[in-house]
């Protein structure tokens, strides 16, 4: 079997990816209009709803970044993980209910149109889209390109495709990701997550079992190895110390809440008591499918620091290096299957909600309708959307990482700086103004950006995500106190007294 | 209570934007956040734990300490007025106690370490980490049981769901 190796991780990776284009043809058959597209009608059931959720959290980065995290900086990396429970619970309690019924009363696609039924602005709206659009930009393309890196380093170890290029890759992979997007757009999106969610459960419980047998003596052992070599990077805080990781406990455990393509999931399901199932089954499936990030690589720092293997080149190379050494080859194309699910079920949401944000939201904002035949210009626009993530992506790796690194910085702790005060607050918070919200989302986009372009360094580990999230949130109390009470649309304050 | 809530979220974000300050004004030792380390390239080392802990440790377990509170308080936030009864409020209680017991457990434990040089160990970890690792992991399952097993009380009620259906009635036609 081990001489089948590259064949055997290839042919999951294809059997996977063919699975995916026929849920995108099984799809189009569903997909009739452009609530269908955005946000399947409203009709999910709660299994199908949990695996979204959990399957859209967990990105390519849970299963290369965040095993690299572990081996390099110990310890503190945990924290991302270990907020999960929290994380999900407040995310349930501040945003499941509310978005659902503010969805269902005004017929709402996205949550740049959710926020204008709350504030009843279409400025604020705007600021929403448009932070939409840049942050799915630069996870898009960074998505894309990890995608793309893997698929070329699994190809180039056979014969037939040993000098494939990057470009060929980048192609490849995300013709099935558009594929399946704009045949089937959302209703594709979340059933391919149910796969997407399967494979990551099933390769992180396979994994963690196999990290257990790496040392004779279990993960304990591998604990005193890393321990051994230096004490505070097996301690709760890890290498990185104690503010940099209470910073990722508050950025990645409060911010999930605005997390756009995690909360327009909550949108979807067809009953609002479903919220009560579907909250423990999403934080099962992102448990089991975790364990992979901490095993994998508290299992490399040990076996590096304890002599078993030469230093990585990279810190992402913790995971590769893992399957490597320890994993069977039908195990290896299990888990390479799930990176890949990890990447499109992340990068399907993206593509889900940037497209809205184009043809839905911004033009409301602008001229005060959506534009004429949503549903085709959705499918025109998803693919735009991919091809430009892609230029992107090549450009950054072939030219200049700069533009895909500031769009980067969109990533989770802007939207969680930026939507989560307006968002997950405003929703339940009658006293919420627009003019707290536009302080709150433009404090988060200026402080992120700043910091990124400036290439400026906190003391202490101090994240510019973290200090942009804290000063939103007081901008938002702040100035909601500061300015008028806001008169409610009728049914928005009804529906926040139920 | 709406209104000693909403300015009680205010001052915890007050609190939490004061500390980081606080903390960011006291000057770093070179491992604040991690050092080279000494033999593995593309691999960080914490050092001496106890001088980076020095100067920032209480601010540091007061921040999380809000932080906990600030998600109890948001939770408590969410649910309608008419439904914070005494025990559901007594279940937040709970719930808040549940994770300042794992944090200061984790904090002091530590702590401990750093002056003894010694720790116990659970299911593969050093007694501290293993806090980490499933009692944040506990503390957060305690949230999502009150929230699931109270749905019904806390949440979204049968009469809620009624209520709903009537303002879909009532405003049905100004959807899109």
């Amino acid at each position: 079997m081990e001489a089948f190796r590259q064949e055997i991780i290839l042919g999951a990776i294809v059997l996977y990816m063919a699975l995916c284009v026929l849920i995108g043809l099984w799809s189009m058959g569903r997909t009739r209009n452009p609530g269908d597209f955005f946000i399947a009608g409203r009709s999910l059931g709660p299994i199908v709803v949990s695996l979204a959720v959990f399957a859209s959290t967990l990105s390519g980065f849970g299963f290369v970044g965040g095993p690299g995290l572990v081996y390099s900086v110990g310890v503190s990396s945990f924290w991302m993980v270990v907020i999960a429970a929290t994380a999900f619970g407040l995310g349930f309690f501040l945003v499941a209910k509310r978005i659902r019924m503010v969805a269902e009363l005004r017929g709402c696609m996205s949550i740049p149109d959710v926020i204008a039924a709350r504030y009843g602005s279409e400025l604020a709206r705007l600021l929403v889209a448009v932070t939409i659009v840049l942050g799915v930009l630069g996870y898009l393309a960074t998505q894309i390109l990890a995608m793309s890196v893997v698929m070329q380093a699994i190809l180039a170890d056979t014969e037939t495709f040993a000098d494939i290029s990057l470009l060929s890759c980048v192609v490849l992979s995300s013709t099935v990701l558009v594929f399946y997007c704009v045949t089937g757009g959302v209703i594709a999106s979340v059933y391919t997550d149910v796969l997407q969610g399967i494979v990551m459960m099933v390769a992180g419980f396979l994994i963690l079992i196999t990290a257990m047998q790496a040392f004779d003596g279990g993960l304990r052992e591998a604990s005193e190895i890393v321990l051994a070599d230096d004490s505070e990077s097996m301690m709760p805080f890890g290498a990185a110390g104690i503010v940099t990781s209470l910073g990722w406990f508050f950025v990645f455990g409060i911010g999930l809440a605005g997390q756009p393509h995690i909360v327009t999931k909550m949108m979807m399901n067809k009953n609002l008591a479903d919220n009560r199932s579907i909250l423990p089954l999403s934080l099962l499936g992102y448990i089991v499918s975790a364990l992979l990030w901490i095993s994998i690589g508290l299992v490399m720092r040990a076996v590096v620091v304890g002599g078993g293997a030469e230093p990585l080149a990279q810190p992402d190379d913790a995971a590769s290096t893992f399957l490597a050494m320890f994993a069977s080859p039908l195990l290896a194309g299990i888990v390479f299957a799930a990176l890949f699910a990890a990447i499109m079920s992340t990068s399907d949401a993206f593509l889900n909600i940037g497209t809205a944000a184009i043809i839905h939201d911004i033009p409301r904002a602008v001229r005060g309708r959506p534009v004429d035949n949503e549903l085709f210009w959705a499918r025109v626009i998803t693919v735009i959307l991919a091809v430009i993530a892609a230029g992107f992506a090549l450009f950054s790796y072939y030219r200049d990482a700069t533009l895909v690194a500031l769009l980067g910085a969109f990533g989770w702790s802007t939207f969680a700086a930026s939507l989560f005060p307006v968002l997950a607050i405003g929703l339940n918070w009658k006293r919420a103004t627009t003019a707290g919200a536009v302080a709150a989302v433009t404090s988060a986009l200026a402080i992120n950006f700043v910091v990124q372009l400036a290439g400026v360094t906190l003391p202490w580990g101090i994240s510019g995500g973290l200090a942009a999230f804290v000063t939103s949130l007081v901008l938002f109390f702040a100035v909601s106190f500061a300015t008028p009470p806001p008169t409610l649309a009728r049914d928005i304050d009804r529906m926040m007294e139920i | 209570m709406d209104r000693l809530l909403e300015f009680l979220i205010f001052a915890v974000v007050l609190a939490l934007a004061g500390i980081l300050l606080l903390i960011g004004l006291i000057e770093a030792p070179p491992n604040a956040a991690g050092v080279a380390h000494d033999t593995v390239s593309a691999m960080q080392a914490g050092g001496d734990g106890a001088s980076r802990l020095e100067s920032i440790g209480g601010l540091a377990f007061a921040f999380q300490s809000l932080v906990l509170l600030f998600a109890i308080l948001l939770c408590v936030l969410s649910v309608s007025p008419a439904r914070r009864s005494p025990v559901f409020l007594g279940w937040m209680a709970v719930t808040y106690a549940v994770n300042i017991l794992v944090w200061q457990q984790m904090y002091f434990g530590h702590q401990a370490f750093l002056e003894t040089g010694e720790t116990g160990w659970f299911l593969g970890f050093p007694a501290a980490t293993a806090w980490q690792v499933y009692g944040v992991w506990f503390a957060g399952v305690v949230l999502i049981a009150v929230y699931s097993a109270g749905f019904r009380n806390y949440v979204l009620s049968e009469d809620d769901e009624l209520r709903f259906e009537e303002l879909l009635r009532e405003f049905g036609d100004s959807r899109d």
